[in-house]
């Protein structure tokens, strides 16, 4: 066995407040070998981070050790003054934050940012720096480095931005890399492309990596030992295999297993909602005062069908136009051509964010009672009681009704926006990323809620959702959109069974359920610009192109072979009577 | 996360309570006759009988003040109103309905702002002529762009939240999303701007009147006392400290209020 | 080069927008001028008489293109209440003391308040922290002229370090102008101070709880290095624009404390002026201020480009 890195001693974290001594993390005691990648996982506010923060020698907000010590190469980074930590700092043990938006100083250029740590840790010469950052640069898949030198972030996509940040930690080629969430701001396909990079770092420099996520997915991809934290206290430790095998502790088993009962097939005759060749445009206001509003098309000839009953799955990247289709069905967004009929006069809508989709000044009662009120509601004590019964039904005591949302937690105000959403008797509800926002044992307890309702009053939901595993559970049928166009669509079954069009395949392969993928997905470009051209919107990142997909479009064909379920792709690699062509 | 005493705010509220009531007192009992002359009191200094000693023409200056801050506090609450009332309408709706009555009302906004309000004041005061009712027009209107402002700003932050948007789904009519959705969302930063718009108030009005080209006498107002004792400065100080001090310390009462709220509200 | 162009093209139109609605306004106000000057009892053929004489019975657009056409060559008419004085001679001659006391009062701001707003951000909660930042409540509390006021009682009355009222013009004793001028320009500069030193130890706050902050400290950069060459420029670019509205302050307080100190500037010429409805030196002094205040945000824009590359890329 390798030697060992970093020991964590019976570290505790805290913060002195007047009321006493609050402690987020408590008594952790762990150890780093040389050339291991250990993970830390818990939810939000499991003092993870804190931990993270601590070996680097970041305190936020007035935290502080409280007991313990944290030995590297032997030497106590707590006993360390400032002088000392900072020679460290950068050098020895590095790290990668979550938000690559955020994280690189905005008026400062890349290479003097990557360029940093060397001028505070080493005397190197400036041109031998110079080389050393490009090198950096181009070994964490950056192309046209030197030019990159020369630009400030803002100039950068999240995906580069983040492997800027890996080539900043990686430059004095440091012993420790702390990663905190490094992926989870990002997109499923780069996600997956930042992993790759961190193993190939890994391989090449022997380097030791901690890495922080919620996610038990990313961790397994990626960790050879795993730490379950839960409210500051380890519950679990061990091999990855071993510990989501055979998780031993509460918590761990509601993490591997947090994904909602099977569901029945409640669908019934006659569509909930039908589109027909719909085209969805974002109007944006020109700048000044004559410039010219500019128009955006986002969601560009969709037609599709929701039945009565059905749960639609609708996935896809950011910036694909899901969330623009969700505003145009609910009739946030009246700038559309094409048909769109729906049975449900009101479609109510549940977001994403549960902190700002409630009033933050209006009680939890007014908020429920609004819609009675719009409605025409006028008798008080009736709303009173509608209001009671629904929280009810959401699971919530009555009494909430006289709370104020920030009062709340993220699970119960996504239950005020469900009950909300229907106390009106909707039976269409467009449900936003209901859940991304939320921890994933509250998420299965929100989908487990909006499955009930479901059964109990037929309700019929589109499912926006980026979360694949999520939607495989939870839907009937899926459609999955890229650029503002529906590339396929089919029963869940089939389309996890047989992605067959190339965006969804490398979607789903990006996909962390628990096989290791690495090495299967070669890296793709980064997404470009959304243009008005002739050909597949795919066409610039497709790995199966072909000479006619730059100039003409797909038309959408039912590959099933005459099955029950229908199966549509749109992609020029299967002919019009759906069987696979070969080019 | 540390729940530290509101310490602004409370010694604000004394502050501003100690004034305003002074203020409303003066204006049906002052000690002596704010514009009875003593003669034999000329230039006296602050005494028990006189804590504030006498001005130039004997008269007393603490029973001057009590009545003049009336003035000043009438002039700066109908500003406020004024100011208020026209700036929450037109933030609110160009806020939320933007298009091009926004891009021309706030072009102007930017560009008033860009000008020192006393330069605009005294253009005002030029054309529409001295005294108070003039001051209250000239200052009322000019404090409309920064509470348009303030209210268009945190309306604009709003429309896009998503409880707004849930609203719009459930069918609430716009008027009705501005003014019981929104606006109660933006009660703390008018509030706060209510106590700054105030203290400008009190500040631009005793400018003026100092330059002569506000409140006219015989009416008193606390600039015009200053600009009456700056030429007994030598002879009598305290004819024209007092009257200063009690601007800095109504101002000092309203600016830690302002700030207590601004405080609360970010906790 | 562009960009200038457009800007320089904006200032030109801002100019004559201000002039046309100044001139308007002017205009507008009834038989106003020739009852100042001949007061309330003068017979209407005397005011038709001095009317045709000012050229005031012309239609409004006439007038103000002459005056216009005159103004491009720096002829702003003549006073009314120096007759045959030209208003241009008055303006120049004002011009460079309201200038030097700008100048100063903006020097001080700035030389005082950004080591101090960087001193209380760094030390936040200490005892120079709170000490700044009592100061600066207490003297933004101080209105100008009345801190104008308090000065010549103290240092002029009291301690005799200056004879209030025996100021004189640059033309005649440029020295004696300026240490005249000291103290006027404290008057000025001292809630300035206190404004700035708030706003940027707040910038500078709010700025080191960022992400991109811990990046740096996490880097091995010392606090002190953290502050200099990452959070300052960042801290600077809110302070930036609210330099242009401390600007803009200065020269309005600058008519105030004029009054205060006996100071013959431009602003005095204001307020006289409009005492007298003495119009067409209000007119001139309204465009000077005008082109004073567009000429900062112009420069003001430009050092914001410098300091903030997201502006920058068109």
């Amino acid at each position: 066995m390798a030697d060992k890195l970093l020991e964590v001693r019976h570290l505790t974290i805290g913060f002195e407040e007047v009321s006493g001594i609050e402690k987020v993390v408590d008594d952790l005691s762990f150890d780093i070998y040389q050339g291991e990648i250990v993970g830390i996982v818990g939810e939000s506010g499991s003092g993870k981070s804190m931990t993270a923060h601590a070996i680097m020698g970041l305190w936020k907000n007035g935290a502080k050790a409280l007991d313990g010590q944290i030995f590297f190469e032997g030497q106590d980074l707590l006993g360390l003054t400032p002088e000392q930590m900072s020679k460290i700092q950068g050098d020895d043990i590095s790290m990668i934050f979550q938000e690559p938006m955020t994280s690189l100083n905005p008026v400062k250029r890349i290479g003097w940012q990557v360029a940093e740590s060397l001028r505070l840790h080493t005397s190197l010469p400036e041109d031998q720096i110079h080389r050393r950052v490009v090198e950096n640069l181009k070994s964490v898949g950056l192309a046209d480095a030197e030019n990159l030198c020369r630009k400030y972030p803002h100039q950068l996509s999240g995906g580069m931005r983040q492997r800027v940040m890996i080539a900043m930690a990686m430059v004095c080629w440091p012993k420790l890399l702390i990663a905190d969430e490094p992926t989870t701001a990002l997109d499923v396909t780069v996600q997956m492309q930042i992993l790759q990079l961190l193993r190939k770092i890994h391989l090449e420099a022997q380097t030791s990596i901690l890495f922080i996520s919620h996610d038990l997915n990313v961790i397994r991809e990626i960790c050879h030992r795993v730490i379950v934290l839960y409210k500051g206290k380890i519950v679990e430790s061990g091999y990855v295999t071993d510990v989501l095998e055979h998780p031993k502790h509460d918590y761990t088993k509601h993490l591997v297993a947090s994904i909602p009962k099977v569901r029945e097939d409640g669908r019934r005759e006659g569509h909930m909602l039908d589109a027909k060749h719909l085209n969805v445009y974002y109007h944006v206001r020109g700048k000044g005062m004559f410039g010219k509003p500019v128009t955006k098309h986002v969601v560009q000839d969709v037609s599709f069908h929701i039945r009565e009953g059905e749960i639609l799955g609708l996935v896809g990247e950011s910036g694909c136009g899901k969330s623009t289709l969700a505003k145009c069905i609910v009739g946030l967004n009246r700038h559309y051509d094409g048909s769109l009929e729906l049975k449900e006069a009101h479609p109510q809508l549940v977001f994403q964010d549960p902190y700002s989709s409630l009033n933050p000044v209006k009680k939890v009662g007014w908020i429920l009672e609004e819609p009675l009120r719009i409605q025409g509601i006028k008798d008080k004590k009736k709303r009173r009681k509608m209001v009671e019964d629904m929280l009810i039904k959401v699971g919530l005591d009555p009494s909430f009704a006289n709370r104020y949302p920030t009062e709340l937690s993220g699970g119960q105000r996504q239950r005020i926006s469900i009950g909300a959403a229907l106390i009106l008797n909707a039976r269409f509800i467009v449900a936003d990323e209901p859940v991304s926002a939320l921890d994933v044992t509250v998420q299965s307890q929100i989908l487990d809620l909006l499955m009930d309702l479901q059964r109990e009053r037929g309700l019929t939901y589109l499912f926006i959702s980026h979360d694949l595993n999520i939607v495989r559970q939870f839907c009937h049928r899926v459609i999955v959109m890229y650029l503002g166009e529906i590339v396929e669509e089919a029963e869940v079954a089939d389309i996890y069974d047989h992605p067959s069009h190339p965006y969804t395949r490398l979607l789903f392969h990006s996909i962390l359920d628990g096989e290791k993928h690495m090495g299967r997905v070669t890296d793709v470009e980064q997404k470009s610009e959304m243009k008005e051209s002739q050909g597949c919107p795919f066409y610039s990142r497709c790995r199966e192109r072909q000479e006619r997909c730059k100039d003409r479009r797909p038309a959408s064909v039912d590959i099933s072979g005459g099955g029950k379920t229908p199966h549509y792709v749109k992609c020029f690699k299967y002919s019009k009577t759906g069987e696979k062509v070969d080019a | 996360m540390k729940k530290k005493r509101n310490y602004s705010l409370m010694i604000g509220l004394v502050m501003s309570g100690i004034v305003l009531i002074l203020a409303v007192v003066g204006q049906f009992w002052t000690p002596y006759d704010p514009t009875g002359m003593d003669a034999a009191a000329r230039n006296a200094g602050p005494s028990l009988a006189h804590i504030f000693g006498c001005d130039n023409f004997g008269r007393d200056v603490f029973s001057r003040i009590m009545n003049g801050m009336g003035t000043t506090f009438f002039v700066a609450l109908c500003t406020v109103l004024i100011g208020a009332f026209f700036g929450t309408l037109i933030g609110a709706v160009t806020g939320y309905f933007g298009g091009w009555l926004d891009e021309i009302i706030m072009r102007i906004n930017d560009a008033l702002s860009a000008f020192p309000s006393i330069l605009l004041a005294l253009i005002f005061i030029s054309l529409l002529g001295t005294g108070k009712y003039n001051i209250i027009l000239a200052l009322g209107i000019l404090f409309i762009p920064s509470f348009a402002r303030i209210v268009r700003s945190e309306v604009i932050r709003c429309k896009e939240l998503e409880f707004v948007k849930s609203a719009q789904v459930m069918g609430a009519g716009k008027f009705r999303i501005i003014f019981v959705h929104i606006l109660p969302n933006a009660a703390v930063s008018m509030l706060t701007a209510a106590a700054v718009g105030f203290n400008n108030a009190v500040l631009a009005e005793a400018s003026m009147s100092y330059l002569g080209l506000g409140v006219q006498p015989p009416e008193p107002s606390l600039g015009l006392m200053l600009s009456d004792a700056q030429a007994y400065l030598e002879i009598a100080p305290w004819s024209a400290l007092f009257p200063g001090f009690v601007i800095v310390f109504i101002i000092l009462g309203f600016a830690l209020v302002s700030e207590g709220l601004r405080v609360r509200q970010s906790r | 080069m562009k960009y200038i162009l457009k800007k320089s093209f904006t200032l030109i139109i801002t100019l004559l927008l201000v002039s046309m609605v100044t001139f308007g306004a002017f205009s507008i106000i009834p038989g106003n001028i020739a009852i100042t000057r001949l007061g309330q009892n003068a017979t209407p053929e005397r005011i038709a008489a001095l009317e045709a004489e000012l050229g005031l019975d012309r239609p409004v657009a006439e007038r103000y293109v002459d005056w216009l056409l005159n103004a491009i060559r720096g002829d702003f008419g003549e006073s009314y209440q120096y007759s045959g004085v030209p208003v241009s001679d008055l303006l120049l001659e004002r011009l460079p003391v309201t200038a030097i006391l700008t100048a100063m009062s903006l020097i001080l701001i700035l030389v005082i308040s950004i080591p101090l707003g960087l001193l209380a951000a760094r030390k936040e909660g200490s005892v120079i922290d709170t000490a700044v930042n009592l100061l600066t409540q207490v003297t933004m509390a101080i209105p100008a002229f009345f801190l104008g006021m308090l000065i010549t009682f103290v240092f002029g009355l009291v301690l005799k370090w200056f004879q209030p009222g025996k100021f004189v013009m640059p033309q005649e004793d440029l020295a004696g102008c300026v240490i005249y001028l000291i103290f006027p320009a404290i008057a000025i500069a001292l809630p300035k101070i206190a404004m700035v030193v708030k706003f940027l130890r707040n910038s500078v706050l709010s700025e080191v709880g960022k992400d991109y902050v811990w990046t740096a400290r996490s880097k091995g950069n010392r606090e002190g290095r953290v502050l200099v060459s990452h959070v300052l420029r960042n801290a600077m670019i809110p302070v930036i624009t609210f330099i242009a509205i401390v600007v803009a302050e200065i020269i309005a307080n600058s008519i105030v404390v004029e009054q205060v100190f006996s100071v013959n500037g431009v602003g005095r010429l204001l307020v006289t002026a409009i005492s007298n409805r003495d119009y067409p030196i209000v007119q001139a002094v309204v465009m000077y201020i005008t082109a004073a205040v567009v000429l900062i945000n112009f420069i003001i824009d430009i050092l914001y480009q410098v300091v903030d590359p997201r502006v920058r890329t068109e």
